[in-house]
Protein backbone atom coordinates (compact mmCIF):
# COMPACT_ATOMS: atom_id res chain seq x y z
CA UNK A 1 0.00 0.00 0.00
CA UNK A 2 1.47 3.37 -1.20
CA UNK A 3 2.25 5.76 1.96
CA UNK A 4 -0.55 8.23 2.76
CA UNK A 5 1.41 12.09 1.46
CA UNK A 6 0.45 14.86 3.39
CA UNK A 7 0.74 17.80 0.94
CA UNK A 8 2.69 20.63 3.93
CA UNK A 9 4.60 22.90 1.30
CA UNK A 10 5.12 26.07 2.98
CA UNK A 11 2.14 27.31 -0.26
CA UNK A 12 -0.47 25.11 1.09
CA UNK A 13 0.00 25.60 4.76
CA UNK A 14 -0.14 29.48 4.65
CA UNK A 15 -3.28 29.01 2.68
CA UNK A 16 -4.47 26.47 5.44
CA UNK A 17 -3.55 28.87 8.63
CA UNK A 18 -5.67 31.38 6.50
CA UNK A 19 -8.83 29.72 5.87
CA UNK A 20 -7.91 28.94 9.70
CA UNK A 21 -8.05 32.47 10.90
CA UNK A 22 -11.16 33.89 8.16
CA UNK A 23 -13.04 30.56 9.68
CA UNK A 24 -12.59 31.23 13.65
CA UNK A 25 -13.63 35.32 12.73
CA UNK A 26 -16.85 33.98 11.09
CA UNK A 27 -17.70 32.07 13.89
CA UNK A 28 -17.22 34.58 16.71
CA UNK A 29 -19.26 37.10 14.58
CA UNK A 30 -22.67 34.74 14.29
CA UNK A 31 -21.76 34.12 17.86
CA UNK A 32 -21.86 37.88 18.69
CA UNK A 33 -24.63 39.04 16.58
CA UNK A 34 -26.73 35.56 16.47
CA UNK A 35 -28.85 34.77 13.70
CA UNK A 36 -31.85 36.26 14.82
CA UNK A 37 -30.81 39.46 15.13
CA UNK A 38 -32.60 41.07 12.18
CA UNK A 39 -35.35 39.96 13.03
CA UNK A 40 -38.54 42.11 13.34
CA UNK A 41 -39.19 42.22 17.22
CA UNK A 42 -43.06 42.62 18.45
CA UNK A 43 -44.25 45.30 21.12
CA UNK A 44 -42.20 44.61 23.52
CA UNK A 45 -41.40 41.12 22.88
CA UNK A 46 -38.69 38.98 21.35
CA UNK A 47 -41.24 36.80 18.52
CA UNK A 48 -41.09 38.18 15.15
CA UNK A 49 -44.41 38.02 14.91
CA UNK A 50 -47.22 40.47 15.69
CA UNK A 51 -49.33 40.09 18.31
CA UNK A 52 -52.65 41.99 19.14
CA UNK A 53 -54.23 39.91 21.80
CA UNK A 54 -53.48 41.27 25.24
CA UNK A 55 -54.74 39.81 28.75
CA UNK A 56 -55.25 42.93 31.17
CA UNK A 57 -56.13 42.51 34.94
CA UNK A 58 -57.13 45.75 36.83
CA UNK A 59 -56.26 44.96 40.84
CA UNK A 60 -58.19 48.28 41.68
CA UNK A 61 -61.29 46.22 40.46
CA UNK A 62 -60.77 42.86 41.89
CA UNK A 63 -63.55 41.68 44.71
CA UNK A 64 -62.05 38.53 45.24
CA UNK A 65 -65.21 36.71 44.99
CA UNK A 66 -63.54 33.96 42.91
CA UNK A 67 -66.21 34.00 40.16
CA UNK A 68 -63.45 33.59 37.58
CA UNK A 69 -62.11 30.91 39.26
CA UNK A 70 -65.32 28.69 39.39
CA UNK A 71 -65.88 29.38 35.73
CA UNK A 72 -62.82 28.40 34.34
CA UNK A 73 -62.98 25.04 36.65
CA UNK A 74 -66.57 24.55 34.32
CA UNK A 75 -65.29 25.82 31.10
CA UNK A 76 -61.83 23.61 30.62
CA UNK A 77 -62.98 20.79 33.54
CA UNK A 78 -59.66 21.64 35.32
CA UNK A 79 -59.00 18.54 38.01
CA UNK A 80 -60.28 19.88 41.97
CA UNK A 81 -57.15 20.69 43.55
CA UNK A 82 -55.36 22.30 40.38
CA UNK A 83 -56.11 25.76 38.87
CA UNK A 84 -55.83 27.15 35.32
CA UNK A 85 -56.62 30.69 37.35
CA UNK A 86 -56.85 31.72 40.98
CA UNK A 87 -57.00 34.91 42.98
CA UNK A 88 -54.04 35.68 46.16
CA UNK A 89 -55.28 37.95 48.60
CA UNK A 90 -51.90 40.35 49.53
CA UNK A 91 -52.18 42.08 52.72
CA UNK A 92 -49.30 44.63 53.53
CA UNK A 93 -48.43 45.23 56.68
CA UNK A 94 -45.28 46.74 58.79
CA UNK A 95 -44.65 43.68 60.49
CA UNK A 96 -44.63 41.65 57.47
CA UNK A 97 -46.59 40.96 53.97
CA UNK A 98 -49.53 38.27 54.15
CA UNK A 99 -50.30 35.86 51.56
CA UNK A 100 -53.31 33.36 50.85
CA UNK A 101 -55.06 31.84 48.59
CA UNK A 102 -57.45 29.41 50.52
CA UNK A 103 -58.40 26.87 47.73
CA UNK A 104 -57.58 29.62 44.51
CA UNK A 105 -60.43 31.58 46.07
CA UNK A 106 -62.94 28.88 44.49
CA UNK A 107 -65.32 30.03 47.47
CA UNK A 108 -63.85 33.49 47.51
CA UNK A 109 -62.50 34.79 51.01
CA UNK A 110 -63.40 34.69 54.21
CA UNK A 111 -62.70 38.10 56.05
CA UNK A 112 -58.82 37.85 57.46
CA UNK A 113 -58.59 37.84 61.48
CA UNK A 114 -58.52 41.30 63.38
CA UNK A 115 -55.40 41.37 64.08
CA UNK A 116 -53.86 41.61 60.30
CA UNK A 117 -56.53 43.54 59.43
CA UNK A 118 -56.18 46.01 62.18
CA UNK A 119 -52.31 46.56 60.95
CA UNK A 120 -53.14 46.45 57.26
CA UNK A 121 -51.60 49.35 55.32
CA UNK A 122 -52.95 47.72 51.86
CA UNK A 123 -54.95 44.94 50.93
CA UNK A 124 -55.32 43.62 47.28
CA UNK A 125 -56.70 40.03 45.79
CA UNK A 126 -54.46 39.18 42.92
CA UNK A 127 -56.00 37.04 40.20
CA UNK A 128 -53.21 35.23 38.60
CA UNK A 129 -52.97 33.05 35.07
CA UNK A 130 -50.67 32.12 32.86
CA UNK A 131 -49.22 35.10 31.39
CA UNK A 132 -48.61 34.06 27.48
CA UNK A 133 -45.04 35.55 27.69
CA UNK A 134 -43.60 36.51 24.00
CA UNK A 135 -40.34 34.77 25.61
CA UNK A 136 -42.00 31.56 27.19
CA UNK A 137 -39.13 29.65 29.53
CA UNK A 138 -42.01 26.47 29.32
CA UNK A 139 -41.76 26.66 25.46
CA UNK A 140 -38.05 27.01 25.53
CA UNK A 141 -37.30 23.98 27.67
CA UNK A 142 -40.38 21.81 26.00
CA UNK A 143 -37.93 18.69 24.86
CA UNK A 144 -40.59 17.17 22.10
CA UNK A 145 -42.23 20.39 20.72
CA UNK A 146 -45.57 20.16 23.07
CA UNK A 147 -45.70 23.77 24.03
CA UNK A 148 -45.62 26.10 21.82
CA UNK A 149 -46.97 29.93 20.39
CA UNK A 150 -49.54 30.40 18.03
CA UNK A 151 -49.31 32.78 14.98
CA UNK A 152 -51.83 35.27 17.67
CA UNK A 153 -49.92 34.78 20.38
CA UNK A 154 -51.60 31.85 22.73
CA UNK A 155 -49.14 29.73 24.08
CA UNK A 156 -51.04 26.40 24.16
CA UNK A 157 -50.19 22.31 25.27
CA UNK A 158 -50.57 19.91 22.84
CA UNK A 159 -51.76 16.98 24.71
CA UNK A 160 -51.31 14.39 22.26
CA UNK A 161 -48.06 15.31 22.06
CA UNK A 162 -47.27 15.72 26.06
CA UNK A 163 -44.68 13.38 27.76
CA UNK A 164 -45.54 14.57 31.09
CA UNK A 165 -41.85 15.70 31.81
CA UNK A 166 -42.81 18.46 34.01
CA UNK A 167 -39.83 20.61 33.07
CA UNK A 168 -42.36 23.17 31.70
CA UNK A 169 -43.87 22.98 35.42
CA UNK A 170 -40.55 24.14 36.84
CA UNK A 171 -39.20 26.67 34.29
CA UNK A 172 -42.53 28.73 34.75
CA UNK A 173 -42.00 32.17 37.15
CA UNK A 174 -45.78 32.24 37.55
CA UNK A 175 -46.16 28.66 39.11
CA UNK A 176 -49.32 28.18 35.78
CA UNK A 177 -48.70 25.57 35.19
CA UNK A 178 -48.97 22.00 36.42
CA UNK A 179 -49.57 17.82 35.60
CA UNK A 180 -53.02 16.97 35.46
CA UNK A 181 -53.46 14.21 37.35
CA UNK A 182 -55.88 12.01 35.14
CA UNK A 183 -54.01 12.93 31.43
CA UNK A 184 -50.91 12.78 32.79
CA UNK A 185 -49.90 15.58 30.85
CA UNK A 186 -49.20 19.44 31.64
CA UNK A 187 -51.79 21.94 31.89
CA UNK A 188 -52.26 25.23 31.65
CA UNK A 189 -54.65 28.72 31.46
CA UNK A 190 -54.97 28.73 27.33
CA UNK A 191 -56.78 32.47 27.30
CA UNK A 192 -59.80 30.08 26.59
CA UNK A 193 -58.51 29.56 23.12
CA UNK A 194 -61.82 27.89 22.06
CA UNK A 195 -63.99 30.57 22.90
CA UNK A 196 -61.40 33.10 21.41
CA UNK A 197 -61.97 31.40 18.13
CA UNK A 198 -65.62 30.98 18.66
CA UNK A 199 -65.56 34.55 18.76
CA UNK A 200 -66.33 34.85 22.96
CA UNK A 201 -64.29 36.15 25.37
CA UNK A 202 -62.04 33.65 27.67
CA UNK A 203 -64.37 32.59 30.33
CA UNK A 204 -63.11 34.02 33.44
CA UNK A 205 -63.19 37.47 31.76
CA UNK A 206 -67.25 36.51 30.60
CA UNK A 207 -68.22 35.73 34.60
CA UNK A 208 -65.89 38.44 35.94
CA UNK A 209 -68.63 41.41 37.88
CA UNK A 210 -66.36 44.14 38.48
CA UNK A 211 -64.32 44.40 34.69
CA UNK A 212 -61.08 43.50 36.78
CA UNK A 213 -60.28 41.01 33.74
CA UNK A 214 -60.39 42.01 30.35
CA UNK A 215 -59.22 40.57 27.05
CA UNK A 216 -58.71 42.08 23.53
CA UNK A 217 -57.03 43.69 20.80
CA UNK A 218 -54.35 46.12 21.72
CA UNK A 219 -54.48 48.09 18.41
CA UNK A 220 -58.42 48.51 18.65
CA UNK A 221 -59.08 51.93 19.40
CA UNK A 222 -62.46 51.49 20.68
CA UNK A 223 -61.42 48.17 23.01
CA UNK A 224 -60.87 48.63 27.11
CA UNK A 225 -57.45 47.06 27.13
CA UNK A 226 -56.27 49.63 24.30
CA UNK A 227 -57.43 52.51 26.65
CA UNK A 228 -55.47 50.96 29.42
CA UNK A 229 -52.65 51.49 27.45
CA UNK A 230 -53.25 54.89 26.65
CA UNK A 231 -52.87 55.60 30.12
CA UNK A 232 -49.56 53.99 30.27
CA UNK A 233 -50.05 52.74 33.85
CA UNK A 234 -49.49 48.83 33.28
CA UNK A 235 -47.36 46.79 34.76
CA UNK A 236 -46.24 42.84 34.71
CA UNK A 237 -45.26 40.20 37.20
CA UNK A 238 -42.16 39.31 37.49
CA UNK A 239 -40.52 41.64 34.71
CA UNK A 240 -36.93 40.74 35.84
CA UNK A 241 -37.01 37.34 34.53
CA UNK A 242 -37.50 38.96 30.82
CA UNK A 243 -40.34 36.74 29.95
CA UNK A 244 -42.24 39.44 27.91
CA UNK A 245 -45.64 38.71 29.81
CA UNK A 246 -49.06 39.29 27.28
CA UNK A 247 -50.81 39.58 30.90
CA UNK A 248 -50.74 43.35 31.69
CA UNK A 249 -52.22 44.42 35.66
CA UNK A 250 -53.72 48.01 36.26
CA UNK A 251 -52.51 48.75 40.28
CA UNK A 252 -50.46 45.91 40.63
CA UNK A 253 -48.76 46.60 44.27
CA UNK A 254 -45.12 46.19 43.85
CA UNK A 255 -44.80 43.60 46.95
CA UNK A 256 -46.83 41.33 44.34
CA UNK A 257 -44.68 38.43 43.30
CA UNK B 1 -8.70 -17.39 -1.06
CA UNK B 2 -8.22 -13.70 -2.16
CA UNK B 3 -6.83 -11.80 0.52
CA UNK B 4 -9.33 -8.96 1.85
CA UNK B 5 -8.46 -5.39 1.26
CA UNK B 6 -6.15 -3.86 3.89
CA UNK B 7 -9.10 -1.24 4.42
CA UNK B 8 -12.45 -3.62 4.55
CA UNK B 9 -12.76 -2.68 8.40
CA UNK B 10 -12.54 0.94 6.97
CA UNK B 11 -16.17 -0.44 4.32
CA UNK B 12 -17.82 -2.55 7.04
CA UNK B 13 -18.01 0.74 9.93
CA UNK B 14 -19.05 3.13 6.79
CA UNK B 15 -21.55 0.32 5.99
CA UNK B 16 -22.89 0.07 9.73
CA UNK B 17 -22.78 4.34 9.37
CA UNK B 18 -25.23 4.41 6.81
CA UNK B 19 -27.61 1.62 7.76
CA UNK B 20 -27.75 3.52 11.29
CA UNK B 21 -28.16 6.94 9.33
CA UNK B 22 -30.82 5.22 7.33
CA UNK B 23 -32.81 3.59 10.44
CA UNK B 24 -32.60 7.20 12.53
CA UNK B 25 -34.32 8.96 9.37
CA UNK B 26 -36.76 6.22 9.26
CA UNK B 27 -37.05 6.28 12.90
CA UNK B 28 -37.87 9.97 12.70
CA UNK B 29 -39.96 10.36 9.42
CA UNK B 30 -42.53 7.78 11.32
CA UNK B 31 -42.26 9.51 14.75
CA UNK B 32 -42.83 13.29 13.24
CA UNK B 33 -46.35 13.78 13.09
CA UNK B 34 -47.67 14.48 9.34
CA UNK B 35 -48.67 18.02 10.78
CA UNK B 36 -45.97 18.97 11.97
CA UNK B 37 -44.80 22.62 11.69
CA UNK B 38 -40.89 23.00 11.53
CA UNK B 39 -40.61 26.50 11.84
CA UNK B 40 -42.22 26.82 14.87
CA UNK B 41 -42.16 23.22 16.15
CA UNK B 42 -45.21 22.07 17.23
CA UNK B 43 -47.68 19.83 15.50
CA UNK B 44 -49.95 21.48 13.37
CA UNK B 45 -53.43 20.40 14.40
CA UNK B 46 -53.14 20.88 18.07
CA UNK B 47 -54.64 24.66 17.70
CA UNK B 48 -57.52 23.25 15.77
CA UNK B 49 -58.10 20.50 18.18
CA UNK B 50 -57.99 22.68 21.17
CA UNK B 51 -59.83 25.38 19.29
CA UNK B 52 -63.14 22.25 18.44
CA UNK B 53 -63.18 21.65 22.16
CA UNK B 54 -67.13 22.45 23.44
CA UNK B 55 -68.02 25.79 25.16
CA UNK B 56 -69.94 25.87 28.65
CA UNK B 57 -70.53 29.28 29.03
CA UNK B 58 -72.48 31.62 26.24
CA UNK B 59 -72.45 35.16 27.56
CA UNK B 60 -75.45 37.36 27.85
CA UNK B 61 -75.78 37.30 23.96
CA UNK B 62 -77.02 33.35 24.93
CA UNK B 63 -79.46 33.78 27.92
CA UNK B 64 -81.66 37.01 25.82
CA UNK B 65 -83.20 34.90 23.07
CA UNK B 66 -85.64 33.46 25.92
CA UNK B 67 -84.99 35.97 28.35
CA UNK B 68 -84.76 39.31 27.11
CA UNK B 69 -87.45 41.05 29.24
CA UNK B 70 -85.48 39.63 32.48
CA UNK B 71 -81.92 41.03 30.81
CA UNK B 72 -83.60 44.31 29.83
CA UNK B 73 -84.74 44.78 33.24
CA UNK B 74 -81.12 43.75 34.41
CA UNK B 75 -79.57 46.43 32.26
CA UNK B 76 -81.47 49.36 33.86
CA UNK B 77 -80.14 48.64 37.41
CA UNK B 78 -77.94 48.10 39.73
CA UNK B 79 -76.34 44.94 38.42
CA UNK B 80 -76.22 46.03 34.96
CA UNK B 81 -73.41 45.22 33.37
CA UNK B 82 -73.34 41.74 35.17
CA UNK B 83 -72.99 38.26 33.37
CA UNK B 84 -75.98 36.17 33.68
CA UNK B 85 -73.97 33.32 34.29
CA UNK B 86 -71.51 35.16 37.03
CA UNK B 87 -74.73 33.92 39.56
CA UNK B 88 -76.79 31.29 37.41
CA UNK B 89 -73.83 29.13 36.22
CA UNK B 90 -72.90 28.17 32.44
CA UNK B 91 -75.33 28.34 30.17
CA UNK B 92 -75.06 24.26 29.16
CA UNK B 93 -76.34 23.17 32.29
CA UNK B 94 -79.08 24.82 32.24
CA UNK B 95 -80.46 24.86 28.27
CA UNK B 96 -79.34 22.79 24.88
CA UNK B 97 -80.72 23.32 21.61
CA UNK B 98 -82.65 25.94 22.45
CA UNK B 99 -84.66 23.69 24.83
CA UNK B 100 -84.42 23.79 29.00
CA UNK B 101 -82.19 21.14 30.29
CA UNK B 102 -82.28 21.92 34.30
CA UNK B 103 -83.35 25.13 36.35
CA UNK B 104 -80.14 27.85 36.48
CA UNK B 105 -80.55 27.94 40.11
CA UNK B 106 -79.51 30.50 42.47
CA UNK B 107 -79.56 29.39 46.06
CA UNK B 108 -82.06 31.38 47.98
CA UNK B 109 -81.82 29.48 51.01
CA UNK B 110 -78.03 31.55 52.05
CA UNK B 111 -76.63 34.86 51.51
CA UNK B 112 -73.18 33.04 50.13
CA UNK B 113 -74.03 34.59 46.72
CA UNK B 114 -74.67 37.94 47.89
CA UNK B 115 -71.64 37.77 50.35
CA UNK B 116 -69.36 36.22 47.49
CA UNK B 117 -69.55 39.72 46.42
CA UNK B 118 -70.50 42.19 49.11
CA UNK B 119 -68.88 41.04 52.08
CA UNK B 120 -67.11 43.85 53.58
CA UNK B 121 -63.57 43.05 53.73
CA UNK B 122 -60.05 45.01 53.71
CA UNK B 123 -59.37 43.71 50.19
CA UNK B 124 -62.63 45.53 48.44
CA UNK B 125 -62.36 48.55 46.22
CA UNK B 126 -63.52 51.95 47.79
CA UNK B 127 -66.18 52.37 45.68
CA UNK B 128 -67.69 49.12 46.30
CA UNK B 129 -70.82 47.97 48.17
CA UNK B 130 -70.66 46.23 50.76
CA UNK B 131 -72.88 44.77 53.37
CA UNK B 132 -71.97 46.98 56.92
CA UNK B 133 -74.34 46.43 59.57
CA UNK B 134 -74.95 50.46 60.20
CA UNK B 135 -77.45 52.83 59.08
CA UNK B 136 -80.35 50.87 57.35
CA UNK B 137 -78.83 47.63 58.06
CA UNK B 138 -79.08 48.17 62.04
CA UNK B 139 -82.05 45.76 62.58
CA UNK B 140 -81.00 43.01 60.39
CA UNK B 141 -80.95 39.73 61.94
CA UNK B 142 -77.75 37.24 61.32
CA UNK B 143 -79.81 34.58 59.75
CA UNK B 144 -82.02 36.96 57.56
CA UNK B 145 -81.84 36.50 54.05
CA UNK B 146 -80.75 39.55 51.73
CA UNK B 147 -83.19 38.22 49.11
CA UNK B 148 -85.85 39.58 51.85
CA UNK B 149 -85.51 43.31 50.96
CA UNK B 150 -83.30 43.16 47.95
CA UNK B 151 -84.65 41.46 44.40
CA UNK B 152 -81.15 40.26 42.78
CA UNK B 153 -82.14 41.61 39.35
CA UNK B 154 -82.60 45.27 40.40
CA UNK B 155 -81.09 45.05 44.22
CA UNK B 156 -81.25 48.99 45.07
CA UNK B 157 -84.51 49.03 47.93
Amino acid sequence: MEKQKWNLEPDSRREFLANLVSGAATATVLMVVGPGASADHGVGGHSKKHRDLVYVINVNNCIGCGNCVRACKRENSVPSEYFRTWVERYVITKKGIYVDSPKGAIEGFKKINAAIRSESQLARTIPKMCNHCDNSPCIQVCPVGATYRTDDGFVLVDHEHCVGCAYCVQACPYGARFINPEKKKADKCTWCYHRVKAGKLPACVTVCPNKARMFGNLHDPDSEVAKVFKEDRWMTLRPEMHTHPYCFYVGLPREVR
Amino acid sequence: MPNPSPRSHLYRLGGLLVIGLIGFLAVKALATPSSWNHEDWYRGDSPKEIAALPLSYGGNESCQGCHKKTHDQVEAFGHKGLSCESCHGAVVDHAGDGKKIADAKVDMESNWQCMNCHEDQITKPKFFPTFKPTKTHEDVDADMLCSTCHEAHNPGL
